[in-house]
Formats: C-alpha cells, structure tokens, sequence
C-alpha cells in the first residue's frame, strides 16, 4: 500500500496503476491489460521487422547472417513470446470487437476464458512447429 | 450465539483506514483499528464503530443505510462497495483496507467530491424516471395510465472509479454518464440528433475499452458497461443510416 | 445540428481499427503460411524471397498487409497515448507525428518490395 492515492499519482504511475494493476478486479481488466500490453510489444515489433527486413537491400550474406541469428535459441525464445502476443491480440481483439459492438456483451468473461485456452492451444501448437519441425 | 441473535461469536478484525486531511494529516497514510466484528456487521458499521469508539476524526459520508443513494461508495479491499451493505466477515479477510474512490478529487479521509461527477450528467440527461418492465400483463386500474419504476443507477460514482480510462483520461465521459445517455435515447424525450452527438465522439462511447469492470462494480444492476455497448450500436447503426441518406 | 461536443473529434476510428483488426486476422494467416509454412524449415533464404515477391498476387498482398498493419498500429498507439487524456492541441500534435511515422514507414516498405521484385 503506498498511501498515495491514484488520484494523486503522477500521470504515469496512475495509468500503471489504473491500466495493469488486477488488485480489485476481474478478468475484464486482465484481458483489457494483456491486451494493451500484447499491442504495445507489437507495435515495437512492427519497427524491428521493418529494420530486419531492410536487411535485404544488402544482399545474400546480410540476409544469410540473419537467418543463422533467427535459428539461435534466444531468438525462438523471442519468437515464442511474439507469437503468444500475436495470437492473444488477435482472439482477443475478435472478442473486444464483438463485446464493443453489444454482441454477447454478458458473456464476456466466458468469452474472455475461451480466448485464453484457445491462445494457449494454438501457441502450444506454434512453438511445437518452431522446436521440433522447421 | 451472538447477542443480536445470529449465529457465530465476533471476530477480531484489523481495518487499515486511509487518512487523509489537507495540511493537517498530509501526506496521507493508513491508520489501523481493531475492530470486534459480529457477523451482521457491514463495513458502515465499522466505521460507525471506530469513529465513536477509537477515533472521532475519522470522516465518511452515509445516508440511507440500504444502498438507495450511494452516498457511501468507497472501496474495500481495492475493490468498489457500498460500505452500508457490505458485509465485513463476508469480505473474508482478517485484514480490510479501506480506501476512498478513485478517479475523483479528495475531500479527507474517505469522502471524495462528487460535484464533477454530478456536473457530468447533465448534458446527457438524468432519466429518473421509466417505464416498468414488471408485470406488462396485469391489469391496470382505469385510473392509472402506466406504471414507472425509479431508474437503477444511485449515482454512486463506483464505476467510474473502477474505470481504468476514467483514471488516466478526465474528459473520459465514463460509464455512468454514457449508460445515462444510451437510457435518454431509449426514452425518446430529447433530439436524438443531439444525444448522438455527445455519445459519437473521441470522449464519448469510443475511448472505452471493453474492461466492464464499471459492470462488475455497479452495486445497483445498472451493467453501465452493457449499456455503453448498447449505445456503440445505436450510434453505428446512426452513422450508417445517415451514410446512406436513410430516415435516422 | 447544434455542435454541443467537439464533434470533430467524432470516433469512427473504432470502428476502422476493428474492422482493420479483422482483415490482419486473415492476412497475417496467409503471411504466416506463405513465410514459414510454404518455406523451406519455416525461414525463406534470399532467392526464395526475391521469387515469392516477383509474384504480383503476393506482391499486392503483402502491400496491402503493410498499408493494413502500419494503420493499426499507429491507431492503437494513438488509442493508449490518448488515454492519458490529451488536449486538443496535444492531441493534434499526436496525430500528425504518428502520420508522419506511418508515411514513412509505408514509402519505405513500397520501396522495399520494390526493390527486391526489381532485383535480377
């Protein structure tokens, strides 16, 4: 307990608070946060993939020495982690899209747990496909 | 037996107050109170208890006592209560912090100020009246033209503190104010031209994200949150009539 | 009509992001597949690259998943800088930075792909 209230908090300690803190709350905000924090680690993403692409103006060795990188353990470790990102955003953003358009609004925390297992499933099914068959 | 007639005996129960004064109790801090708590007792009664018996400083606002005027929304545990029909053996913790709303400016201790939230409502317009849904069948005697019913919401103020945007966004309408809008609609009395517009823009029905914690918190079965969408897809089916050159 | 909110601000955004979010569900699955499913131990080498991009199907694909993706990201971005409430003055500011970065990366991924269909 920090015994400063969020009212009194500066602005980036009141977002952190408000935005990811689950004390309190239900499984609406934890899907609203993963949300969130799955979209910001894409969008980071999104630079680093055009970064990694720009590779190829410089020829096959430069493109090459990437792949041999994206082979590398902590790159499928990294790969791994983008690819439960992917698909929590995805499920989940079907399901915000749904609930935001008063589609099965009250079923929204079924909804929210369907989600979960079937993020679960699917990046299960990815990180077999990354280890064991590419 | 407990003296009131319930069954169970009264157990020690530690309550950590938030306290806060402007230049006096600054910055603020949690007080802590033992309190023997009956199993009948709610958090109200608690607060009642300590401040007559431990610490007559302690500020709280209460009103009716049966969770008609919201007055005594406050949160316990980091979560929204009316503090006068929470019980406090049923919170199920030896140790019950309590904290006052969020989202709105402090006032001391466990009162907020209120009158930004009030001053919120009334270009959406406060329906307080409506229809009843109850008993659509029954026969009505010829004196009375219809039956209406007082709307749900208390104005408590809980669901706009539980909002994770309301926090951060202060021009957020927030959720009390949109389902209040979404119900004027319903109502029909205002221009709905006029109703579209509050709710169609960046502040309005948009800036949520689906979190429906104001649902989870609303003590009064208001679903602030299905509200809200219930407007999104009035003002969707609004905006494509009017693409379209239809009859809105 | 009486402009009693800035309705200039008017969030048919939303709406734009979700369906946005919806064509990426369909277009990042055939990305996928075409980039790691097609290809050879899930990684395309350098010609097999220039050949799936001298593809024209593939090539209008992929810029329209680039215009698609570029857009909802820099929407969503926009969405959570904006939750921490912004004055019109600020907000305006927010919007012509993120078009700006969204330009820029557009031209550069047009330039990109044109640049490898181009390639002998």
């Amino acid at each position: 307990m920090t015994g400063i209230p969020i009212q009194h908090e500066p602005l980036g300690r009141r977002a952190l608070r408000a935005w990811f803190d689950p004390r309190g709350r239900g499984v609406g905000l934890i899907g609203f946060a993963f949300n969130r924090i799955s979209g910001l680690a894409l969008f980071v993403y999104l630079f680093l993939h055009l970064m990694v692409l720009s590779t190829l103006t410089m020829g096959t060795g430069a493109w090459e020495s990437f792949l041999q990188l994206a082979r590398s353990p902590f790159f499928i470790v990294l790969d791994a982690s983008l690819m439960a990102a992917v698909i929590y955003h995805g499920l989940n953003g079907v399901r915000a899209t749904l609930v935001g358009l008063g589609l099965l609004t009250s079923k929204h925390k079924a909804m929210f747990w369907v989600v979960i297992v079937a993020s679960a499933l699917l990046w299960a099914y990815a990180v077999y496909l990354m280890l064991f068959v590419f | 037996m407990s003296d009131n007639g319930r069954p169970g005996p009264k157990r020690p129960v530690t309550f950590k107050v938030f306290r806060y004064k402007p230049g006096d109790t600054d910055p603020p801090r949690y007080d802590e109170f033992k309190v023997d708590v009956d199993p009948r007792m709610t958090v109200l009664d608690a607060l009642e208890d300590i401040r007559t018996s431990q610490d007559a400083t302690l500020l709280y606002r209460h009103s009716c006592h049966h969770a008609s005027c919201g007055t005594c929304a406050m949160k316990a545990n980091g979560r929204e209560i009316l503090s006068c029909v929470t019980n406090v053996l049923e919170l199920g913790t030896d140790t019950v912090v309590v904290e006052p709303l969020g989202v709105l400016p402090l006032v001391a201790d466990l009162t907020v100020d209120m009158t930004s939230f009030a001053d919120h409502f009334e270009p959406a317009g406060m329906t307080l009246l409506r229809k009843s849904e109850f008993n659509p069948k029954a026969e009505r005697p010829a004196s009375v033209q219809d039956y209406a019913r007082y709307e749900n919401c208390i104005e408590c103020g809980a669901c706009i503190s539980a909002c994770p945007i309301t926090n951060t966004d202060p021009q957020f309408m927030g959720p009390a104010d949109l389902a209040a809008l979404y119900r004027a609609l319903v109502k029909g009395d205002d221009l709905p031209e006029k109703l579209y517009a509050l709710a169609d823009c960046e502040h309005g029905a948009w800036r949520c994200h689906t979190a429906m914690e104001c649902t989870a918190a609303c003590p009064s079965d208001v679903d602030p949150g299905g509200l809200l969408m219930a407007l999104r897809r009035r003002v969707t089916g609004y905006k494509i009539k009017r693409l379209f050159g239809l009859k809105v | 009509m009486q402009k009693l909110v800035d309705q200039e601000r008017a969030g048919g955004t939303w709406l734009w992001q979700a369906l946005s979010g919806v064509g990426l569900l369909i277009l990042l699955g055939l990305h996928m597949i075409a980039q790691h499913f097609i290809a050879q131990e899930g990684l395309r080498s350098f010609q097999d690259v220039l050949a799936y991009i001298r593809n024209p199907i593939i090539l209008v694909l992929e810029l329209i998943f680039l215009l698609v993706v570029t857009y909802h990201a820099l929407v969503g971005a926009r969405a959570v800088i904006t939750d921490l409430g912004l004055t019109r003055q600020q907000g305006d500011t927010v919007n012509r930075i993120l078009t700006a970065v969204g330009v820029i990366m557009v031209v550069w991924g047009f330039y990109l792909t044109w640049f490898l269909a181009t390639r002998a």
